[in-house]
């Protein structure tokens, strides 16, 4: 440490000159010792100090930083801590970890009781005849499901079938037979019956009472059967009296990853039975959709109101369909249900929605009709911004470009005042009369069936009249009255947007549904491009459906228009026919002509100004009533308007339903 | 060697040092563009106030919020104030750094934030994260009112306000919802019994006390504090709107109650009627809003609201009251320009005056203005064939919104005591014919006006 000398490192960077100066600085320097130590040292603790501030400064910033990043993932977070939240719930040994139940069966009678509580009582006559199924959870003894199949008539031991499949395995399986359960229980009920450990279910006979209580998956609980004695007479009542062993709650319940989503899965399916692979523990069926957005979305902002009754399983398969389709926005959907029923409000809950129950008030149509006066008017309350409603039932599956259908055309509602409404639904687009996706129609009839609805016709003209209760009208009847319509027209596609799967309606039923709603066709491809809808504007139609019949072919009028054949075997082209109607209001030839078309016939539906318009064998089929419609003028004066006869008034028609 | 040892030591320190320097630099040039003028300033120390509760429990709320997209805008009467006062400095901080905590550091026990509910897209489990996140939160839900009006529909309650604890200081977030005639609504706090009082102090609470109407505001984005939020456009109309802005419900359930006692007139006549009314009370609030004239439903038109939650049909005109110190000269000519014409002026302004304008279907106007007593307030009349003046007087009363026809306007507070003024204990029971001179029971003879000023205080046109 004596002599300080110049560093051979350093050595090679110095320039000549520089050195003797560094050297004369350094031996000046050797004489003051001490000054020179206390230097270097400076200089080592400033140097270290420096690092240590810097290191600290860093180790601040940074957390800082983190600090303020920290909140990206908390959703993480709070799933972790909740997972530590959540012990079992109903942890081992309540009091009474047995279930009471009572089962009866008889000609008139059934009913079941749990610990001592009826869940079920039908003494009704005429009613409640076949096999009632009763699912109860297996930990808590709820009843997640009530069912009654008539398997006298055909086709419901399928639905049965289909029902009993749906279950999960270990809930609580309970049937009883009223009157008679056996005419049309087919094999493969009796096989799934046998498969749930029944003896006497799959030699069930004509009027044997029957009762049977057992776990999906086996045991068995408890069976009594009595065997009616003679084709005029019934079995003996049975009464099945057993015990039922209630699970821990971990074993009635399936282990999905603790989500949001989950969590609304696990309160649904704790609670309800008979909706299949929602509820399956292993691989459930998602219950969010996260549909594709439409790009320039301008129904984003409309809101929906889906009007339900009591029919669960239709509100579940309906809002499937519309969470599924492009462009919906769940958070303006609302469900109005028409009275205090609890499962259609779980079927709300399990999808997020909104859900509005209403006391019913009156009874039947007026009751409906009273329903859907509430919805609208709340709908627009809870959405005061809004200038139109989309207005859908509990029993309609939505196309996947319903959104986009609607987005495209609304423009229309709000700038063409002879519009009543844009609807999904053309009454008379089946399988075999609807052709193009992309086409639309103005008509003068109002289909309903998922439709959009101006706040401004409902605020000034529907809502201050609406029927009241004791007026026992249908509200869509009275809104196809010419005194609301007042001329103006709806907005209907060429293939429908909407498909009608009720069946078990207030106004149907299964004959009529399968004569007028199965073969309906439905569009199923997405984000369909409408073609031309400017010309659906009132002044643009009337020139759209000039240059069509100037350009349609006349069909050979002498032909019968019944028979396949009254078109020729070309596809593109477009026909026209001309069909005898001497007023505005006589359609006694349309009516023959679409029965024996096999569309709707039970009131005219689909019309403008006289003309039909619709598909036959891929060919566009205009029909013009002559003389009344304006259109008359493009008959050629050879040609004869085809006239049909009705029929002589004594068929057995189911002309008992009303309407849709 | 140990002379090396020194030198290489030496040379060493000094490069580590001047890469700690250079690698310093850089780190606080990139912390701050990321933190983008809420960065430290210097180094520490030189900010002031950015470590009190309140800054931090603000800030952990902006990022909840921002985070989770809840749509959320700034309405603390305390800031707000502040905020326009120092608006220029608001404005330009945008970019730069703040070094003084200067608005949310401020102390108070709360800090007030509106929450649009129609925007909300994410309800679900933002609740939980912000425990998660530190803030104890209670949430107080009601029934929604928009569904009241209708007929036994009972729904999925509502959010009306959250409350955020996050050590002592607490976050109001008060729910707007959207209601029918273009107005935000926010409801009533009502502590349920099981919820703990000492909470928060809601005694301190600025909103909540009454449910509250306010226009829509148009928001813009301004960086307060290091914190970007969003504050009302006009804070200055807002801070005015609070004071005024409670809100009363019309009483849904004794509506109906008085139609099933006395039915509904849904005749043709009368449903034109209230389309009318309706359609001529839009059109005067319209007006009167735009200049700004503070108008309040009177007599008959607010006893169909209070008895029956709408117009009565047969009362044949729509009544406005107004103060006497809002009046101004432009009212008659904005009318007109509106076409309505003026019908009839009466009294002048110093007394008893009265407008009438001419509305569409024979229809009339009538406008009153209120004079302020001591302990009383009242309005006068006019009888033109006589010249006889008349008093009618009702107790003082302040002004409150409610929803008439799809509309925010205003009705006296007190509304029974003023409709009892006006019609007696017996106002449940419709009459029909009522005679404005001798059937009110706060009517009083008030003299006769000097036939030299009847030009001037009885103008029929």
């Amino acid at each position: 440490m004596d002599d300080w000398k110049p560093s051979p490192l350093i050595k090679p960077f110095g320039a000549r000159k520089k050195r003797s100066w560094y050297l004369t600085w350094k031996y000046k320097l050797t004489n003051q010792r001490a000054l020179r130590r206390f230097c270097q040292t400076g200089a080592v603790l400033f140097l270290l100090v420096t690092v240590i501030v810097n290191i600290k400064l860093i180790l601040d910033t940074r957390r800082a930083i983190s600090e303020a990043n920290e909140d990206p993932e908390p959703e993480q977070d709070y799933d972790e801590a909740l997972g530590h939240l959540e012990p079992p719930r109903r942890r081992g040994s309540g009091p009474r970890r047995v279930l009471d139940v009572e089962v009866y069966s008889s000609r008139s009678k059934v009913y079941v009781a749990v610990d001592g509580t009826t869940v079920l009582e039908d003494e009704a006559r005429e009613q409640g005849r076949g096999i009632h199924v009763i699912v109860l959870n297996q930990a808590t003894g709820h009843v997640m499901a009530k069912r009654v199949f008539d398997t006298y008539s055909p086709h419901e031991d399928e639905a049965m079938v289909l029902f009993l499949n749906m279950v999960a395995p270990g809930r609580v399986l309970i049937c009883t037979v009223k009157d008679e359960g056996s005419f049309h229980l087919k094999d493969t009920a009796k096989a799934l019956l046998r498969s749930l450990g029944s003896q006497a279910g799959p030699a069930l006979g004509w009027r044997d009472t029957w009762a049977f209580v057992g776990r999906k998956g086996g045991p068995v609980l408890g069976e009594k059967h009595s065997k009616s004695p003679a084709l005029s007479s019934w079995g003996d009542p049975v009464l099945l009296k057993t015990d039922v062993p209630l699970s821990s709650a971990e074993e009635a319940e399936c282990h999905w990853t603790d989500t949001e989503l989950n969590r609304r899965r696990r309160r649904f399916c704790s609670k309800v039975e008979g909706y299949g692979s929602v509820c399956s523990c292993k691989d459930p069926t998602p219950i969010e959709f996260s549909p594709d957005p439409l790009p320039d979305n301008k129904v984003l902002n409309v809101p929906v109101a889906v009007i339900a009754g009591n029919r669960p399983n239709y509100l579940y398969r309906m809002l499937r369909s519309l969470l599924s389709a492009q462009g919906v926005s769940p958070q303006m959907i609302t469900v109005f249900i028409d009275g205090y029923y609890e499962e259609p409000m779980d079927v709300v809950a399990l999808f997020g929605l909104r859900g509005i129950q209403h006391t019913p008030i009156s009874i039947k149509n007026a009751r409906v009709s009273q329903h859907y006066k509430a919805s609208l008017t709340a709908t627009f309350n809870l959405f005061p911004e809004a200038k139109f409603a989309v207005v859908l039932e509990e029993d309609l599956d939505i196309a996947v470009d319903f959104f986009s259908f609607l987005s495209q055309s609304i423009h229309l509602l709000e700038e063409d005042d002879s519009l009543y409404c844009i609807s999904a639904w053309n009454d008379q687009g089946y399988e075999h009369t609807a052709e193009d996706p992309a086409l639309l129609y103005r008509v003068e009839t109002m289909p309903g069936l998922g439709w959009v609805l101006r706040k401004s016709l409902y605020k000034e003209e529907l809502e201050p009249k609406w029927p009241t209760p004791e007026k026992l009208w249908d509200w869509d009847m009275w809104m196809r009255m010419p005194e609301q319509r007042r001329g103006r027209e709806c907005i209907i596609p060429d293939v429908s947007r909407s498909y009608h799967f009720g069946i078990v309606g207030l106004n149907m039923n299964g004959y009529f549904h399968e004569a007028y709603f199965k073969k309906h066709k439905f569009n199923t491809v997405p984000g369909v491009q409408l073609r031309n809808v400017d010309s659906l504007k009132k002044e643009a139609y009337e020139v759209e459906i000039h240059r069509l019949l100037s350009e349609a072919e006349v069909l050979d009028h002498s032909r019968n228009p019944c028979e396949d054949s009254f078109l020729p075997d070309t596809e593109g082209h477009t026909y026209v026919a001309f069909i005898q109607m001497e007023k505005d209001d006589d359609f006694t030839t349309w009516t023959q002509l679409a029965k024996c078309l096999h569309i709707w016939d039970l009131d005219v539906r689909g019309n403008h100004r006289g003309l039909w318009r619709l598909f036959r064998k891929k060919n566009h089929f205009l029909v013009v009533g002559v003389p009344a419609s304006p259109y008359s003028v493009k008959k050629p004066p050879s040609v004869t308007p085809i006239f049909l006869e009705p029929p002589p008034k004594e068929e057995g028609a189911p002309g008992a339903a009303e309407q849709t | 060697m140990s002379r090396i040892n020194k030198n290489v030591i030496l040379a060493l320190l000094t490069l580590t040092s001047s890469a700690f320097l250079l690698f310093q630099l850089y780190y606080y040039k990139h912390y701050l563009s990321t933190k983008n003028g809420a960065g430290l300033s210097k180094s520490k120390g030189s900010r002031i106030g950015f470590d009190s509760t309140q800054w931090r429990a603000v800030k952990k709320f902006i990022m909840l919020t921002s985070s989770q997209n809840v749509p959320v805008f700034l309405i603390d009467p305390l800031i707000l104030e502040l905020i326009n006062k120092n608006f220029e400095q608001v404005k330009n901080t945008s970019g730069g750094s703040t070094s003084e905590c200067k608005f949310f550091c401020v102390p108070r026990d709360f800090t007030v934030f509106a929450l649009q509910y129609h925007l909300w897209k994410n309800e679900e489990g933002w609740f939980q994260i912000a425990e998660n996140m530190g803030f104890q939160c209670l949430r107080i839900e009601s029934k929604d009112p928009r569904l009241d009006g209708i007929d036994s529909l009972s729904g999925t309650e509502i959010p009306l306000h959250y409350i955020c604890r996050l050590a002592t200081h607490a976050i109001h977030l008060v729910v707007f919802h959207e209601r029918s005639g273009n107005y935000l609504w926010h409801g009533h706090l009502r502590l349920k019994r099981h919820i703990d009082r000492k909470f928060v102090p809601f005694r301190k609470l600025q909103f909540g006390r009454y449910p509250g109407a306010f226009d829509r505001p148009e928001l813009q984005r301004v960086t307060v504090d290091g914190l970007e939020v969003l504050i009302p456009k006009d804070p200055m109309h807002f801070l005015e709107e609070i004071p005024h802005s409670r809100f009363i419900e019309c009483r849904y359930k004794e509506a109906r109650a008085f139609f099933q006692q006395y039915l509904d007139d849904n005749t043709v006549e009368a449903m034109a009627f209230r389309k009318s009314a309706k359609e001529l009370l839009q059109l005067a609030a319209k007006t009167l809003n735009k200049l700004g004239v503070q108008f309040w439903l009177s007599s008959g038109t607010c006893l169909g609201w209070y008895r029956q939650c709408n117009i009565i049909p047969y009362s044949k005109d729509v009544d406005l009251g107004i103060f006497i110190q809002d009046y101004k000269p432009e009212i008659i000519v904005a009318f007109q320009d509106a076409g309505l014409p003026l019908k009839h002026k009466f009294g002048k302004v110093e007394d008893s005056l009265e407008l009438s304008f001419q509305g569409k279907d024979d229809v009339k106007l009538d406008i009153f203005f209120f004079y302020e007593d001591t302990d009383h307030m009242w309005n006068g009349g006019t009888q033109a064939k006589t010249g006889k003046k008349f008093k009618y007087l009702f107790p003082r009363f302040t002004l409150c919104w409610t929803e008439f026809v799809d509309m925010k306007v205003h009705v006296p507070c007190e509304t029974l005591e003023y409709i009892e003024a006006n019609y007696g204990k017996t106002w449940k029971i419709p009459v029909k014919t009522w005679d404005w001179k001798r059937s009110p029971p706060n009517v009083q003879p008030n003299g006769v006006w000097p036939i030299s000023e009847w030009d001037e205080v009885i103008q029929l046109y």
